[in-house]
């Protein structure tokens, strides 16, 4: 039987979904005409179908952003995995230990997200790790540096790149994480303690599995955004440690080259797509309807 | 009551059409060449000075804002008759950070009233139709500015770009951390023992000028394919010696310089004066191969709607006391010729850069920033070379 959608409710719905389809599938079938030069952001320059830009990104045996490409997919799959790991245990402290404090500390949590990303990320690179900036300086101050001195590898590095991103998605990673935990069914824990399992076993036959939906989603929450990360690189990042999402950047920015861009944008979005289609089976998956087996 | 019902694949196609709808409309051809170049009415049919808003809309580089305005924290006198006249309210300010941006926003953005680019783009914003010509007439400072600087604004018999401010490109550096011997030429940004203290600046076009003359090509805004190839070649080489390519002047140039972050930098004169101010030792290079040079303006965009108050502003621009104020306050030459060297209060800078020569720019050794016809290649090269 063919599933049908009632009008009554439909007429709600409509109109912002409308408005969501044309703003989003508006600028994408835009970016396709400019990946082929059907169309370009150089008045009365002409527009002929071209597939070069295209054959170039993909097939030239030295094309510097494909390179681009699979580097930024290293340096966002270490951060979103780097970022799940650590933020939990944050979580988990959130929700089993932290007791009526809980949403407090959420709130300072999130605390710093309340000024501007930008800001931030200028105080991370001319605060922090700056040649003048206080790691620096503690260095000077108990003598582990000569003065003056400072760590070459703090700014301007892949390491800068990674400590940026990593502080600045940890909590959106806690969130559903915690989320998921205070949600979860707590007599399951209840159920194996009783049974004989070990505080780890519970955890791991237990607890993790049942957070895993939260856990999945945090990484997601990560990986999707950072992929066309380009704001970290550019402030804390040197010449070599530049993103794809720069590459991108830069070609709508900075020079008159809207095709190519176009080619890499287009691109980020095929492999966003595909990293959402193939996240999102486990993001439908209702986890607590698995049975749990627990070893006596 | 009946209730009308439509299947998923029905509403699929009725949101696909809608947004099929939408996409046509922005689809739509943008207006050619004879448009956008008469989008301007005619000095007849021109609405007065009183009925234009005075909401002036500026494209321009961070330091240069009006007098006045909460922005402007250098100490610029420049602007400073306009806003006393009409208050610095209206005023908005899109910045810039490099010619080739500077291009691109002035494309894709805007429409402004007033845009400050330089020298080597001129063509470029006449042929986008993207400008239009000043009267000169209602810019009574005009008659001051220095003649060679103001023909190389006139383009098709019109003044299509009124000559401001002008100075050199080069590599500054710390003498108490470089050694004398190896500062002689362009070469220094070349140099592996300053790996990690160098700071080229995130300009396409000027890094393919420096590659060009380290390269020593002659002709440095037009090299052939082969040349290309070699000065793009060169830069990659270079980039793993940077630790950064600097976008801002103010924002990552001059602090990672101050801090000691890097001891290499490529800028302008004004960073020597800054740099030196704050008490660390430092040079301005005059290269072997010769200095880059730059002469910078202002261009009236095509759409203006409002085309006297962008005259009166240009006007505070380049009056006397704005133009002495410019070169006092940072060293860069003015193109108002009432300006004289007696004027301008540190004379060892004076005659360090030539300040009072009103054809320094293109005199000596130095290399004027001109018009690239193979632009569009240089930019993709430029890209290639910092994703490489």
């Amino acid at each position: 039987m063919r599933r049908r959608l009632r009008i009554g409710r439909g007429a709600f719905v409509a109109p912002p979904l409308g408005i969501v389809l044309l703003l989003l599938l508006g600028p994408i079938v835009l970016l396709t005409l400019y990946s082929v030069n059907l169309r370009t952001n150089i008045p009365f320059a002409p527009t002929v179908f071209s597939s070069s830009n295209w054959k170039d990104f993909l097939t030239s045996h030295t094309n510097p952003f494909r390179d681009r490409f699979f580097y930024s997919m290293k340096i966002t799959l270490l951060v979103s995995l780097a970022t799940v790991i650590a933020a939990y245990p944050l979580a988990y402290f959130l929700a089993f230990v932290a007791g009526r404090f809980r949403y407090t500390l959420l709130l300072l949590l999130i605390a710093p997200f309340f000024t501007s990303y930008l800001l931030r990320i200028v105080a991370w690179s001319d605060m922090i790790l700056n040649n003048n900036g206080i790691v620096n300086q503690a260095l000077w101050a108990v003598h582990l540096r000569p003065s003056g001195s400072g760590v070459g590898w703090l700014l301007y590095s892949n390491f800068s790149i990674f400590l940026v991103l990593f502080y600045a998605w940890i909590p959106f990673v806690s969130l559903p994480i915690f989320a998921v935990l205070e949600n979860m069914d707590h007599s399951l824990v209840e159920a194996a303690t009783d049974l004989g399992a070990s505080r780890f076993k519970t955890f791991w036959t237990v607890t993790f599995p049942l957070s895993l939906p939260g856990v999945i989603a945090g990484f997601v929450f990560v990986l999707i955004p950072t992929t066309g990360e380009f704001i970290a690189p550019l402030y804390v990042g040197g010449p070599g440690n530049q993103l794809f999402g720069n590459s991108i950047q830069s070609f709508f920015g900075d020079s008159p080259n809207w095709n190519y861009g176009a080619v890499l944008a287009i691109s980020l979005i095929v492999v966003v797509l595909v990293l959402v289609m193939l996240f999102g089976r486990f993001l439908n998956t209702d986890l607590r309807r698995q049975p749990v087996e627990v070893e006596r | 009551m009946s209730r009308i019902t439509i299947d998923r694949r029905q509403f699929l196609t009725g949101s696909a059409a809608l947004a099929g709808f939408g996409l046509l409309s922005a689809c739509a051809k943008a207006a050619g060449p004879t448009a956008a170049r008469s989008a301007s009415p005619t000095a007849s049919k021109r609405p007065p000075l009183s009925s234009e808003s005075g909401n002036l809309s500026l494209l321009e580089w961070q330091g240069y804002e009006a007098h006045g305005t909460k922005a402007q924290t250098y100490g610029l006198l420049a602007g400073k008759d306009y806003t006393q006249k009409y208050g610095t309210k209206g005023i908005t300010y899109t910045y810039i950070v490099n010619d080739d941006q500077a291009l691109q926003k002035a494309t894709s953005g805007g429409p402004f009233d007033v845009m400050h680019p330089c020298n080597e783009n001129i063509p470029d914003y006449i042929n986008r139709g993207l400008v239009q010509p000043w009267d000169t007439s209602l810019i009574p400072s005009f008659s001051q500015l220095n003649p060679s600087l103001v023909a190389a604004g006139k383009l098709h018999g019109q003044q299509y770009f009124i000559p401001w401010d002008w100075g050199y490109g080069s590599l500054l550096f710390r003498t108490d951390q470089i050694d004398p011997a190896d500062a002689a030429g362009w070469e220094l940004a070349w140099n592996p023992k300053y790996k990690g203290k160098i700071s080229l600046w995130n300009g396409a076009s000027t890094n393919f000028e420096i590659a060009a003359l380290k390269l020593g090509f002659p002709k440095i805004d037009d090299l052939t394919p082969t040349q290309l190839d070699a000065a793009k070649q060169a830069l990659v080489q270079q980039k793993p010696l940077n630790k950064l390519y600097w976008g801002s002047e103010y924002g990552q140039e001059q602090p990672n310089f101050k801090s000691g972050e890097v001891w290499i930098t490529y800028c302008w004169q004004d960073s020597l004066v800054s740099m030196t101010q704050a008490g660390l030792k430092c040079q301005f290079m005059t290269p072997t191969q010769g200095r880059l040079s730059w002469v910078c303006g202002f261009m009236l965009g095509a759409k203006s709607e409002n085309y006297y108050h962008a005259h009166e502003y240009v006007e505070a621009y380049i009056n006397h006391a704005s133009c002495a104020n410019l070169t006092n306050t940072f060293y860069y030459g003015n193109s108002n010729t009432s300006v004289t060297a007696d004027q301008i209060k540190d004379k060892t800078l004076v005659q360090a850069l030539d300040l009072s020569n009103p054809q320094a720019i293109t005199s000596g050794t130095n290399h004027l920033q001109s018009w690239a016809p193979n632009r569009s290649q240089l930019e993709l090269a430029w890209q290639e070379v910092v994703a490489s």
